[in-house]
């Protein structure tokens, strides 16, 4: 919707011989470009015709943009959101990748927690809150225990996947000298996951930005979810779609930024469907 | 290996680890103090209590109700959608970046707009379900669509099929199997927004359980209301893994 902004600035170039990036321009970015339009404009008529005058359309967002982005709570309530996103993840990548690698490496390990992770992977994340709230109380130690919980499983069941896939073949040479297990856990079996851990960390990027909002939602801290949820209750509807302006910002860029890394860093490997 | 042999194969390594997490639990629970976690038995005796109560079916059929309102609309919305993405190649190419981004988006941020918009109705309850579950579908048809070989068409077209029996014997069999990955994934999310709807809209259902446990330090009741949660989730998931892959046999 309001996104469709980007596509704005790419140059749209007549030729009169048809280059490939022409053609690309003609196939690819018009369509887009003026679908983005045609949204941008059903919505703010839609809005103009049959809503009251405070919900968000985008001529009134794109108004407020200027104003929320140097708004100092603004910028405070990103940043406790950020930190406590970029916090969770990283526990959660640190401790899923170990749990994922025992996982897919031991059946000992795996009979005896499989099903636990899988459990926990199905139950709805946010159903925790009101436990979380109880254990930790009403302050950002829910928040980050929230984020963890959303993001971990996945990344788990993903290294996990992956580990299993590792080629025999690996394995075996590596035994052949001799290598210890730790070392071809780290050395063989977690290079050769680590598609699996991208994908894993692509779905926990977008669960744990989830959490950190419900998590604001729920307990009323500081933060983007905050922030929303405050500026739509005292109906200033632009200012907190500004906030999920943002949000879709991070969640897009998460997205592109590992499907980006994928590409060029594992170009041996071959998208998998079943880590979407 | 006789059948009874695999079946134990199979079957005792699951009951073991259930167990053993059981006892860990109901230890856990006995070592610390109730308000922070209750033991497993304790969880059960309570869970008894709310269904003895009365309120628990009415509840659990509350947030059925809600769930399967907006997961069909979801279906119903979104297969079809999906598929004229397929078709209309102008329109997949056009609309497909937006799509993606709404996709990567938390929806949940959506949450408070719908309050205050609708207020505290079915409607916006059953719309925050709706939205949670209509991009995974939409996305995976779409996906779906794209791995169709613009050959088949082209023959299809060739031997003049009708745009009817083209969507019957080539759109349809083809983009199903991506569709019913989107319906695995749509009913995780949907199961989300159920919960969040609950939580943050009206207060009913299986959300109202849990709220009202938590907000009377009732941790037996938290407790036992996220396992029924947890349990509907699981059993849920099994049920999209098992319709995935009936359907994932058209795929090749």
């Amino acid at each position: 919707m309001a996104e469709s902004t980007v596509n704005v600035s790419i140059p749209l170039v007549s030729a009169p011989k048809r280059s490939p990036l022409t053609e690309r321009l003609r196939t690819t970015f018009l369509p887009r470009l003026l679908t983005g339009i045609v949204l941008l404009l059903v919505w703010e008529f839609v809005v103009r015709a049959l809503a009251p005058a405070y919900v968000a359309k985008p001529s009134t967002v794109v108004m407020a943009i200027p104003r929320v982005i140097i708004d100092p709570a603004f910028l405070k309530a990103t940043g406790a959101t950020l930190t406590a996103v970029a916090e969770g993840l990283a526990i959660a990548l640190v401790f899923g990748t170990i749990i994922g690698l025992l996982i897919g490496r031991s059946t000992a390990f795996d009979r005896a927690i499989r099903h636990y992770v899988n459990g926990f992977y199905a139950m709805p994340m946010i159903v925790v809150l009101p436990l979380f709230s109880l254990w930790f109380g009403y302050s950002s130690a829910t928040r980050i225990a929230t984020i963890i919980f959303a993001a971990i499983f996945s990344i788990i069941v993903n290294v996990a996947d992956g580990a299993r896939s590792v080629p025999r073949e690996y394995i075996e040479v590596a035994r052949s000298f001799r290598s210890n297990r730790s070392s071809m856990l780290i050395g063989i079996v977690l290079p050769s996951s680590m598609p699996y851990l991208l994908a894993g960390f692509r779905l926990a990027a977008g669960r744990a930005l989830i959490g950190a909002v419900v998590a604001e939602f729920f307990i009323s801290i500081g933060g983007l979810g905050y922030y929303i949820l405050y500026n739509s209750r005292s109906y200033h509807h632009n200012e907190a779609f500004v906030g999920v302006l943002l949000l879709a910002a991070f969640g897009v860029g998460f997205e592109l930024l590992v499907n980006w890394s994928t590409r060029h860093f594992m170009p041996w490997y071959r998208r998998d469907e079943k880590a979407s | 290996m006789t059948d009874v042999q695999q079946a134990i194969r199979r079957y005792v390594p699951f009951w073991i680890s259930l167990l053993v997490g059981i006892a860990l639990w109901e230890a856990a629970g006995r070592s610390t103090s109730a308000a922070f976690m209750v033991p497993f038995s304790e969880t059960l005796r309570r869970l008894w209590q709310l269904i003895v109560a009365g309120d628990f079916f009415k509840q659990l059929a509350d947030s059925a109700t809600l769930f399967f309102t907006g997961f069909f609309i979801a279906l119903v919305v979104g297969t079809p959608l999906g598929m004229l993405l397929a078709r209309v190649r102008a329109l997949r190419i056009g609309i497909e970046p937006y799509i993606m981004i709404i996709y990567a988006t938390p929806l949940v941020a959506l949450i408070p707009f719908i309050l205050s918009m609708m207020g505290f109705g079915f409607a916006p309850k059953v719309l925050v379900v709706f939205l949670f579950a209509v991009f995974p579908v939409l996305y995976n048809t779409v996906e779906g669509a794209r791995s169709i070989k613009p050959e088949l068409i082209e023959v299809a077209k060739s031997f003049r099929s009708s745009e009817w029996a083209l969507w019957r014997e080539v759109m349809l069999p083809y983009t199903l199997p991506y569709t019913m990955t989107g319906v695995r994934q749509a009913i995780g999310r949907a199961l989300v927004g159920m919960v969040a709807a609950e939580f943050f809209l009206s207060s009913t259902g299986l959300g109202q359980l849990i709220m009202g446990a938590s907000q009377n330090f009732d941790t037996a009741g938290v407790f036992a209301s996220i396992l029924v949660i947890g349990l509907v989730g699981v059993g849920l998931m099994r049920l999209g893994l098992v319709i995935e892959h009936h359907f994932a046999r058209w795929r090749n």
